[in-house]
C-alpha cells in the first residue's frame, strides 16, 4: 500500500512540477509580448516559429529585433537569476535548518556587491583586459558572497549550538560590515569607477544582452542542477546534522557543496542585475506551505517559482509606468517585505 | 561484536572518559546507567562516531571506526538521540524514510511498513510530524532509526540510544524499551543509556555503571544492581526490593529510612 502511495507521491511532484514548468512558459510568452513596444500575440508566436524553421505568420522585422535582442536576453537573464535565488534560498534554508534564512539575510548577498564594488573600482581594466570582465565580476562577487556566509555560519555557532537569533545577528553584522566597506571602497573610487558602480548598482535586467548569457548559463544554470543532486541529503540535514550523519551522509563535505554552489549562484546573480531581496526567501517558503517540505520538490519548484516570480515582477516594471521602468528591486519587495512580516508574525504565533 | 577497548577523551585536560572497554554481542541489550555527568553521552558519542577518541579504539564487528565511511558505518549502526526537532513540516512517513537515505535496498515500503508496525506508529504516518506527542515522537524516531539497520544482513547489526525513555510516562517507556526486546531476535545488539534503574533492572542483559568516566563495573542485572555498589555510584541511599513476580530487582531510595536516624553521609 506504501508502494502506491509513494508512487502516488512522487506522481503527484511530477504534476507540481509540470505545473509550474507550464506557468513559466506563460509567464515567458506574455514577457516576450508585452512591454513599451508592444508585440501582438500571434507575431510573437510567429517570430519564435521562424526561428526553428516554421512559418506561421507575418511579423515585421522591427518587432523581430526587439523581441530577439532585447526582449529574449532580458527574459532568458531573469528566468536564471530568479530561479537561481529561488533555489539557492530554498538550498541554504534546508542547509541551516532554519526557515527565515534568505540569501540577503545572511551575507550572502551584500558580500557578494563588497566584492563586486572593488572588482569595479580596483580592478583596472584596461583595453587589453577587456576579456576578464565578463567572468571576473561574478567571480569576485562569489568569492565576496562566500566569505559572508562563512563568517556568518561560523558566528553563529560560535556558541556550539545553531539557534535562529545568532544567526540573523550575525547576519545583521556581516551585512553592515559590507555596508560600510562599500562606502568605504566608494570613497577611494575615481569619476570613472563612480560611473561604473552607479550603471551597476541601478543596473538591473535592461542591462542583460546575448554577450552576458553563456556566463550566466555556467555560473548559475550549472550550480542549480548540481543542487538538485543534493535533495536527499537536505531532507536528512532537516533532521538535524548529527542524525543526518547517524543515517550515512558525509555532512560536511555537503554542507560545504551547498554553501559552494549557493555562494557562486548568488553572487553571478548580484554580480548580473544587482540585489534583488526576497525571492530566495519567500519562494522556498511558499512552496513548503503549499506543497510540503520534501526537498525533492522544494528545489526544483523554488527555481522555476523564482524564474515566473522574476519575470513576473519584470514584466510589470516594464508595464507600470510606461515608457519609462520602475527598478525590479522595487518590485519584489513590495511583493516580499509584506509577505516576510506576515511571515515573522505566525511564527511567532505557533511559538506560543 | 561492538568492541570499545580502553577508549579515552579528554576536554582542556581533563579526562572526561577514561580507559573504557566495553563489548556489545548482537541479540543482547546492554545498558549503560551512571550519575549525570558521568561521561555517559561523551562515551556514546565516541561510539556513534560522532566524535573520535584520541587512544583506544572501537571496532565494530571487527573494523575500527574510523576507517568506515559515513555510509558504511550507517549500515552496521543506527542511532536514536535524545531529542530530536524537525524543523520543517515532514510527515512522519517521510521522516522513517529518511532512514534509508545510505540503504540500498529494493523493498524500502515493505521495510518501512513493518518499522511501522513493529513500533506501532503505522496509525501516525501521513501526521506531520512536529504535531505529534513526546512518546509518539519517540517512537517515531525510534522506527526511523530502525529501518536503517532493519533488514536481514549476514552481519549483526548495532541500535544506540541515548535516554530514550527521559521524557515519557511509565506506558512509553515501557512501550519503547519492550520494543527494544523484540529486537534481540533480528541479530542487533542494542546499547541503550538509561537513568530509570528500574527500566535497566526489568529489561536489560548486562549493565555497565559508569562514574567520573570509567567503568565502575560491568556484568548481568544482580550482579551490578547491588545495594552497596549503587549507593556509592549514585551517592545516595539504595534499597534493593524483589519484585515478586519476575523475581528481578527494584531499586528504592533509602533517603528517609536513614534520614529519620542520622544522615547519610555519617552512617
Amino acid at each position: 500500500m506504501i508502494a502506491t502511495l509513494s508512487h502516488t507521491k512522487s506522481q503527484r511532484q511530477n504534476l507540481i512540477l509540470t505545473g509550474f514548468g507550464l506557468a513559466l512558459i506563460g509567464v515567458l510568452l506574455a514577457s516576450l509580448s508585452l512591454g513599451a513596444y508592444h508585440i501582438p500575440f500571434p507575431q510573437t508566436l510567429a517570430i519564435l516559429f521562424d526561428l526553428i524553421g516554421f512559418q506561421v505568420g507575418d511579423f515585421q522585422v522591427q518587432q523581430a529585433n526587439v523581441l530577439l535582442q532585447i526582449r529574449a536576453p532580458r527574459i532568458l537573464m531573469a528566468l536564471l537569476v530568479g530561479g537561481g535565488l529561488g533555489i539557492a534560498g530554498a538550498a541554504l534554508q534546508g542547509m541551516f535548518r532554519n526557515p527565515l534564512v534568505e540569501p540577503g539575510l545572511i551575507g550572502v548577498s551584500s558580500g557578494a556587491a563588497l566584492f563586486a564594488v572593488i572588482f569595479i573600482v580596483l580592478v583596472p581594466v584596461s583595453a587589453s583586459f577587456a576579456w576578464i570582465k565578463p567572468i571576473g565580476l561574478p567571480l569576485f562577487a562569489f568569492v565576496g558572497g562566500l566569505i559572508c556566509v562563512l563568517a556568518v555560519y561560523r558566528l553563529s555557532k560560535s556558541q556550539g549550538r545553531n539557534d535562529a537569533a545568532t544567526l540573523i545577528l550575525a547576519g545583521v553584522a556581516i551585512n553592515a560590515l559590507a555596508g560600510a566597506f562599500i562606502g568605504l571602497v566608494l570613497f577611494f573610487a575615481d569619476d570613472s569607477a563612480l560611473r561604473n558602480f552607479t550603471f551597476w548598482s541601478l543596473g538591473d535586467l535592461a542591462g542583460a544582452n546575448w554577450s552576458k548569457l553563456p556566463v550566466t548559463v555556467v555560473l548559475i544554470a550549472v550550480p542549480s542542477i548540481l543542487l538538485l543532486l543534493n535533495t536527499r541529503q537536505l531532507n536528512a540535514l532537516a533532521l538535524g546534522e548529527q542524525e543526518a550523519f547517524h543515517m550515512g551522509v558525509n555532512v560536511q563535505r555537503v554542507k560545504i557543496q551547498l554553501l559552494l554552489l549557493s555562494a557562486l549562484i548568488v553572487g553571478a546573480g548580484v554580480s548580473m542585475v544587482g540585489m534583488i531581496g526576497f525571492i530566495g526567501l519567500v519562494v522556498p517558503h511558499l512552496i513548503r506551505i503549499l506543497f510540503g517540505s520534501d526537498h525533492r520538490l522544494v528545489l526544483p519548484g523554488s527555481f522555476l517559482f523564482g524564474a515566473i516570480l522574476l519575470n513576473f515582477a519584470d514584466l510589470i516594471s516594464r508595464i507600470i509606468v510606461i515608457p519609462a521602468e520602475m527598478p525590479i528591486g522595487v518590485i519584489t519587495a513590495l511583493i516580499g517585505a509584506p509577505f516576510f512580516i506576515w511571515l515573522i508574525f505566525n511564527l511567532n504565533k505557533s511559538n506560543n | 561484536m561492538l568492541q570499545a577497548s580502553k577508549v579515552h577523551f579528554c576536554i582542556k585536560q581533563r579526562p572526561i572518559v577514561e580507559q573504557i572497554s566495553l563489548e556489545l554481542n548482537p541479540g543482547e541489550i546492554l545498558a549503560v546507567l551512571g550519575p549525570n555527568g558521568a561521561g555517559k553521552s561523551t562515551f556514546f558519542k565516541i561510539l556513534s562516531g560522532d566524535i573520535s577518541c584520541k587512544h583506544g579504539s572501537v571496532k565494530y564487528n571487527g573494523e575500527p571506526i574510523h576507517k568506515l565511511k559515513a555510509k558504511d558505518l550507517a549500515s552496521v549502526r543506527a542511532v536514536m538521540p535524545q531529542h530530536s526537532q524537525v524543523n520543517f513540516p515532514f510527515t512522519v512517513q517521510e521522516v522513517v524514510e529518511l532512514g534509508l537515505i545510505s540503504t540500498k535496498t529494493k523493498n524500502s515500503s515493505q521495510l518501512i511498513n513493518e518499522v511501522l508496525n513493529a513500533t506501532n506508529t503505522d496509525h501516525l504516518k501521513d501526521r506531520v510530524f512536529n504535531s505529534l506527542s513526546g512518546g509518539e515522537k519517540q517512537r517515531v524516531q525510534l522506527a526511523r532509526a530502525l529501518v536503517q539497520i532493519w533488514e536481514s544482513k549476514p552481519f549483526p547489526r548495532y541500535l544506540l540510544l541515548d535516554e530514550p525513555s527521559s521524557s515519557l510516562d511509565i506506558a512509553q517507556q515501557h512501550a519503547v524499551l519492550s520494543i527494544l526486546q523484540k529486537l534481540k531476535s533480528r541479530n542487533i545488539g542494542i546499547l541503550v543509556i538509561l537513568h530509570e534503574l528500574n527500566l535497566a533492572a526489568q529489561y536489560a542483559d548486562k549493565i555497565a555503571l559508569i562514574k567520573n568516566g570509567e567503568i565502575t563495573k560491568t556484568g548481568t542485572v544482580d550482579e551490578v544492581l547491588e545495594e552497596k555498589l549503587l549507593e556509592k555510584v549514585f551517592d545516595h541511599p539504595i534499597q534493593l526490593i524483589r519484585n515478586p513476580a519476575t523475581g528481578r530487582p527494584i531499586v528504592a531510595s533509602a533517603a528517609h529510612i536513614y534520614s529519620t536516624f542520622t544522615s547519610f553521609k555519617q552512617a
